[in-house]
């Protein structure tokens, strides 16, 4: 009898036994009743084709519930639902908000680890799909991420401007707002490409051009001013931003904007990563 | 005063049948209609568009990706903002799909552009390296088919009142046009040009200047409209 040593046997034995006496027991009042049982009590005065009804007070439980019931049934009507009514969307905004608040106190100061970690996440479901899961922009379909600018792409900034491909008030929404068209053509053109394609390197034309012609905005150094101007050499966190909010519009094609698609903090990892991306070169 | 109608079952069940249902159409009826009005900003399907939708109904991808982006933020993190019922109020029918083997398109108009999709529809995994999903080069070469989807327009205009060629948002202008059909097909070739130039394919914008739109580019109308 190896399980009867288990409790849960021995107690559902005990229910089974104990089921089986209450029902003989029930079963055997009803029989005596219906042998021996006499009616009794008081018959009310109205009958129907001879058939009475005894005089029976309302069961004290039942009559606490049904009071109960229209008590509970006021408060549910006027303060229950209105105020606790369940709505799927008020569910949703409480999770967002709890989770947003969790999100902000725990990369409140996040490290340059955290940030690449992130950056790398939200690059592999947001970006990869164009930009491709290496960001090197599969073959041309995409800006290619581990470099910042191409000689092809800065010719066709300076020939066709910043307004000319997209926003007309400048592209991007930077301070120093549109570049105008055609600042520099032919040779002159090609020298500045290469200069700023080649990372700013060397003397010669190219360099004079530059100092001479896109400094005044983009910096002596090409680096944008802090942010008044696009950065020329790196992707830094400011032009990372402004793409991901208004989107770009380049010679390769469109990017859609993600304007409200990221936090701040994410915005600012996918920038690290994507810096990540074209050191050690 | 009710005994003659207990006396008679058959119209006693149906006068019990007609006060539930009166109860149940005041209680669900306002809020219905309410709830399934287009929301501000949402308009009819344009021709070439609505073109792609059958293209996307024929192509059966409502098996494999849904249209509903329920209020999760799992979900809204990655699609956007949730799916209103208004939004669906020119669907007929709405293809809200009921299984997710790929991603959800309700919006996906805000976050892949005309190149993408061709580059995606020929060949899946030149862009997603693991997708499962295979490859539509036959709609690259099938032609759109313009008539049906302008007979599907004009009849929901006739009959149900949608609002093609009239102003929707008061601003003096006609927000849909559809007009005649060589007019509707005209505006469409304009369109279908546009999308086949940002696809950067010049098979498909040859197919479009000589007047036939590629079921791709319908497509592709269609699915940068989502949004």
């Amino acid at each position: 009898m190896n399980w009867l040593s288990d409790n849960v046997n021995r107690l559902a034995l005990l229910g089974a036994a104990a089921i089986l006496i209450i029902v003989i027991g029930v079963v055997a009042k009803y029989f005596k009743q219906i042998k021996e049982g006499k009616s009794e009590g008081v018959l009310k005065e109205e009958n129907w084709d001879g058939i009475g009804e005894y005089k029976n007070n309302s069961p004290i439980g039942w009559s606490l519930a049904f009071i109960g019931t229209i008590v509970w049934g006021v408060w549910y009507w006027l303060v229950g639902y209105p105020l606790n009514a369940y709505s799927q969307i008020g569910e949703y905004n409480k999770e967002v908000k709890a989770y947003q608040a969790k999100f902000e106190s725990k990369w409140a100061n996040p490290s340059k680890e955290d940030l690449l970690g992130m950056g790398e996440g939200v690059f592999l479901v947001q970006c990869s799909p164009c930009h491709g899961i290496d960001g090197t922009g599969i073959e041309g379909k995409a800006q290619d991420l581990t470099h910042r600018l191409l000689k092809k792409e800065v010719l066709d900034v300076i020939h066709r401007g910043s307004a000319a491909l997209g926003n007309p008030n400048g592209q991007l929404g930077y301070p120093l707002g549109m570049m105008p068209p055609g600042l520099l053509s032919g040779a002159d053109a090609e020298a500045v490409a290469s200069y700023v394609a080649g990372g700013f390197k060397g003397s010669g034309k190219g360099a004079d051009l530059f100092q001479n012609t896109c400094a005044s905005c983009h910096g002596p150094d090409g680096r944008g001013m802090n942010g008044m101007a696009p950065n020329l050499r790196e992707y830094d966190d400011t032009i990372v931003q402004h793409v991901l909010e208004h989107g770009k519009h380049g010679i390769i094609g469109r990017m859609p904007s993600f304007k409200g698609r990221l936090t701040p903090v994410q915005e600012k990892a996918v920038a690290v990563y994507i810096r990540s991306l074209s050191e050690g070169e | 005063m009710f005994s003659w109608l207990e006396k008679n079952p058959f119209f006693f069940a149906v006068g019990v049948f007609v006060v539930i249902a009166f109860a149940g159409l005041i209680e669900i009826v306002p809020d219905f209609a309410q709830q399934s009005r287009p929301v501000v900003g949402a308009k009819p399907y344009s021709l070439l568009e609505l073109a792609g939708r059958q293209v996307y109904i024929k192509e059966s991808c409502n098996a494999c990706h849904s249209q509903l982006i329920r209020p999760f933020k799992s979900e809204t993190d990655r699609y956007g903002m949730y799916s209103l019922n208004g939004e669906y109020a020119y669907d007929r029918p709405f293809l809200w799909g009921s299984k997710r083997t790929g991603p959800d398109l309700h919006r996906v108009g805000n976050y892949r552009t005309s190149d993408w999709h061709a580059n995606h529809m020929w060949e899946p995994t030149s862009v997603v390296p693991g997708s499962i999903m295979p490859a539509y080069k036959h709609i690259f070469k099938n032609v759109a088919d313009l008539e049906t989807a302008y007979a599907e327009a004009l009849t929901v205009k006739k009959v149900f009142n949608v609002p093609y060629d009239k102003d929707m948002n008061g601003d003096g202008k006609i927000d849909v046009p559809l007009g005649s059909f060589k007019q509707a097909k005209q505006r469409a070739l304009q369109y279908a040009l546009k999308v086949a130039q940002e696809t950067k394919r010049k098979d498909l914008v040859d197919m479009v200047k000589q007047g036939k739109v590629p079921e791709i580019v319908a497509l592709i109308a269609y699915l940068n409209r989502l949004k």
